[in-house]
């Protein structure tokens, strides 16, 4: 992908103003960033606009964050998968995340820099 | 038990009752018939004594009146008497009056019924002389050969009687009558007679009578007086009896008209056909039936009286030894056995009744004892039952409340987990925002120190809250515990080094040589540590130290302490401590030390505290030894490995209350460390 050209996030949250200013904060950082507040709006989003990166939270009122994941995943293998969630995470939650293709999790909430920072990381490195 | 004794039963005077009536009824019976027994033969002989004076006085009275008789036949028999002239014959009478006072008047009466002489002690010179040819008493003596009658009153006061004899004529082969010798007799003698036999005292009298019921004479009476009256009589209702009776003798008692009653008696006189009545009061008659009947009843009263005062004294010798049986039932029903009356063991029922009462009395007690022994163990066995009851109702009641507060404290836990995530919300939205604003306004050229200020601490507080959130969200989180095996003293070395102390804070470690080798979960047990250390900067605002020590005690245990110089922790505060939500911070949520026990516990360890005022405070976490025979401790599993021993009981820990843990400062307070 060019430089110069921003790269595609897409945001999937319910909490709209959480969806927002996550949103927001990350374009500052030079993102371009689709939002989406529902897992159906979510996954066609992503099919339609094809972001590189998808960050979603495990629970949505209408699905699971684990579903969009395995939904997404088909989709596209490259897409990098990042999952919210406001509590904590069992092992064998984490583990069925990570076989789904999740890439990465957050725990609400999180330090935006260090978000910035992670996602470019995975970037440059790639899904492979 | 004397004076219970010394009286009577009822039962002795039943039988006083029953002895008087078996003694005294057959006698009284039998005294009352002799008593009538005698009386009717007492009265019998009465009546035939009467009956005897009355024959004896008729018999005198005969011979009274044939004297005279025999007088006047002698006399008329004299020699020649027939034949004398009547001066001589008058003569010859004279002396015969001489002699015999009373003859009142002599007359001699030729064939014819002429009065030849006439003599009389109360006539003139010379008397007239009479005729007595048609007479009877001249007749009967002519024809019948005497005669005894004509009783009349001489000048109508003494009652005389008439008797005439034939003169005979003795000639050769025949007797001729040639009068009749005829004379007057006084009767004043018999009642002389009777005077002195029937002395009149009371009513008792005697007399003779003569003629019948209507027309009776009273011939002599033992009062003279009676007799000499001119209409002298006996009393109608006796004059029935005696006069109207065919038997020549009898008696029986009579009811005279003024109602008392006599005894009385009667004889015929033979030759004159008179009565002798001889009566005497009943009182009298009876004396000796009645004074009898007296005797006898005195000596009965006697009999009475002794018969009651031995039967009192036999019942109440017979009934003694039942009252003293009677006494000590009352004294084994009172429960007394020791107070038991002597007994004296007759050789008879009541004898064999006392034995049998001594064997049962005997056999009460013993089982008394028993009944009394198996109560007090009862009662002993009661308390201890009771005993345990309490201690297993405390011990019930306290792993109750355990429970309780357990499971208050899960609530807890769970409701602080869902606020807890239902907050982080808000604050991450809070962040993005303010990070917004940030990243904005650093583009701007220029700032406002202040906004740029305030902007800090909203972060800041965010920050704080996120903390908080986690904190509790540590605590009320139930994780699998990981134990690894570790060396305490490298690990604690570690965790100090990373440790942002400030600093005015010194830290001073003194670690046990021997390097003690634990099984832990090293996440939560860093956790412990970190609270423990940050609460102990938190009390040491200017200047102090953290002393961290480990030392191995006792056999298999291992102590970890981390103290401070801090002004120490008061008694009050110090008891609750390690109960999560308790704070004396004004921000804090009161579950750094509860976390710490939490830990503790669960590494089947132990938190001891102690603390002095103005010289600090230092918490001592016991943690097993690990034990490599004993593989299932360091188990990947085993949360639930817990040590068999239970950690060591130190000097007592004064329970210090500090307040929360500190707010650990971790350089992103935000997130996890994630393994990345």
């Amino acid at each position: 992908m060019a430089q110069n050209q921003p790269v595609k996030l897409l945001v999937i949250d319910d909490d709209a103003h959480l969806r927002e200013s996550l949103a927001e904060v990350l374009e500052l950082d030079g993102f371009e960033c689709l939002q989406a507040g529902a897992a159906a709006d979510g996954i066609a989003t992503a099919k339609k606009n094809n972001p590189m990166v998808v960050i979603m939270d495990i629970q949505l009122p209408d699905s699971s964050g684990f579903q969009i994941c395995q939904e997404l995943r088909k989709h596209s293998r490259e897409t990098i998968l990042i999952m919210m969630t406001g509590r904590f995470l069992s092992a064998e939650e984490k583990t069925q995340g990570f076989e789904l293709g999740a890439d990465e999790y957050l725990t609400k909430p999180f330090d935006l820099q260090e978000l910035s920072v992670r996602i470019r990381q995975l970037l440059s490195r790639g899904r492979s | 038990m004397a004076e219970a004794i010394r009286g009577r039963g009822k039962l002795a005077y039943k039988f006083l009752l029953w002895f008087l009536l078996i003694s005294l009824a057959p006698m009284g019976v039998v005294g009352w018939h002799l008593i009538d027994i005698s009386q009717t033969v007492l009265k019998e002989e009465s009546l035939r004594h009467q009956q005897s004076l009355a024959v004896g006085f008729a018999e005198t009275v005969s011979n009274y009146t044939s004297t005279f008789k025999t007088v006047l036949t002698i006399a008329s028999r004299l020699e020649g008497f027939a034949t004398m002239d009547p001066v001589k014959q008058e003569r010859h009478l004279n002396r015969v009056m001489q002699q015999h006072a009373a003859f009142l008047e002599v007359s001699v009466f030729d064939a014819a019924g002429r009065e030849t002489v006439r003599m009389g002690r109360f006539l003139g010179a010379a008397p007239q002389m009479r005729d007595f040819a048609d007479q009877d008493s001249f007749r009967a003596a002519l024809d019948k050969g005497d005669y005894m009658g004509g009783l009349t009153r001489f000048q109508g006061l003494y009652p005389t009687l008439t008797l005439a004899v034939p003169i005979l004529e003795s000639g050769v082969g025949q007797t001729v009558k040639r009068g009749v010798l005829l004379g007057r007799v006084s009767l004043n003698g018999l009642s002389q007679m009777l005077r002195q036999e029937f002395p009149e005292k009371g009513r008792s009298q005697a007399a003779v009578v003569a003629g019948d019921v209507r027309d009776s004479f009273l011939v002599a009476h033992s009062n003279p007086a009676e007799a000499f009256k001119t209409d002298a009589r006996l009393p109608e209702e006796i004059l029935k009896v005696i006069l109207t009776q065919t038997a020549k003798r009898g008696g029986g008692e009579v009811a005279l008209s003024d109602g008392t009653r006599v005894l009385g008696a009667f004889a015929e006189i033979k030759d004159v056909g008179w009565i002798v009545y001889v009566q005497q009061p009943i009182e009298s008659a009876y004396l000796a039936a009645t004074q009898m009947k007296a005797q006898v009843l005195r000596v009965l009263l006697w009999v009475v009286v002794i018969t009651l005062l031995l039967s009192l004294a036999v019942a109440g010798h017979i009934t003694q030894p039942i009252r003293v049986l009677q006494q000590a039932a009352e004294h084994l029903t009172a429960g007394r056995f020791e107070d038991l009356p002597e007994m004296t063991l007759t050789n008879d029922e009541i004898g064999d009744l006392a034995q049998s009462f001594v064997q049962m009395s005997d056999s009460l007690k013993e089982k008394t004892g028993e009944l009394l022994h198996a109560k007090e163990e009862l009662t002993k066995y009661g308390r201890d039952l009771e005993r345990r009851v309490e201690a297993r109702t405390r011990e019930l009641k306290a792993a109750q409340d355990e429970l309780i507060k357990k499971e208050r404290l899960a609530a807890i836990g769970q409701m602080a987990s869902v606020v807890g995530h239902e907050i982080r919300n808000p604050l991450a939205v809070i962040n993005n925002s303010i990070f917004f604003i940030k990243t904005k306004m650093a583009k701007e050229a220029t700032i406002d120190p202040k906004i740029e200020r305030h902007i800090s601490i909203i972060q800041s507080e965010v920050k704080q809250a996120n903390s908080i959130i986690d904190e509790i969200l540590t605590y009320s989180r139930t994780r699998e515990m990981k134990p690894e095996v570790t060396k305490l003293n490298g690990w604690i070395d570690e965790v100090l080094s990373v440790y942002p102390f400030p600093p005015h804070i010194r830290v001073e470690k003194s670690l046990d040589a021997r390097d003690p080798v634990v099984a832990i979960d090293q996440d939560q047990m860093k956790q412990a540590v970190r609270n423990l250390i940050g609460n102990g900067i938190e009390v040491m605002p200017q200047q102090g130290a953290v002393r961290v020590a480990t030392s191995i005690v006792e056999k298999g245990w291992v102590r970890l302490d981390i103290g401070d110089t801090g002004p120490g922790i008061p008694q009050d505060v110090l008891e609750k401590i390690f109960t999560p939500f308790y704070t004396t911070k004004a921000r804090g949520t009161g579950l750094g030390l509860a976390v710490v026990k939490k830990v503790a516990d669960g590494h089947g360890g132990r938190i001891d505290v102690a603390t002095e005022i103005g010289r600090g405070t230092t918490f001592s976490l016991f943690l097993p030894l690990f034990d490599p025979n004993r593989p299932s401790q360091p188990s990947q599993a085993g949360a639930a490995a817990r040590p068999a021993v239970k950690p060591p009981i130190t000097a007592p820990a004064s329970p210090a209350a500090r307040t929360e843990p500190p707010q650990t400062a971790r350089a992103m307070p935000g997130t996890r460390p994630q393994g990345t």
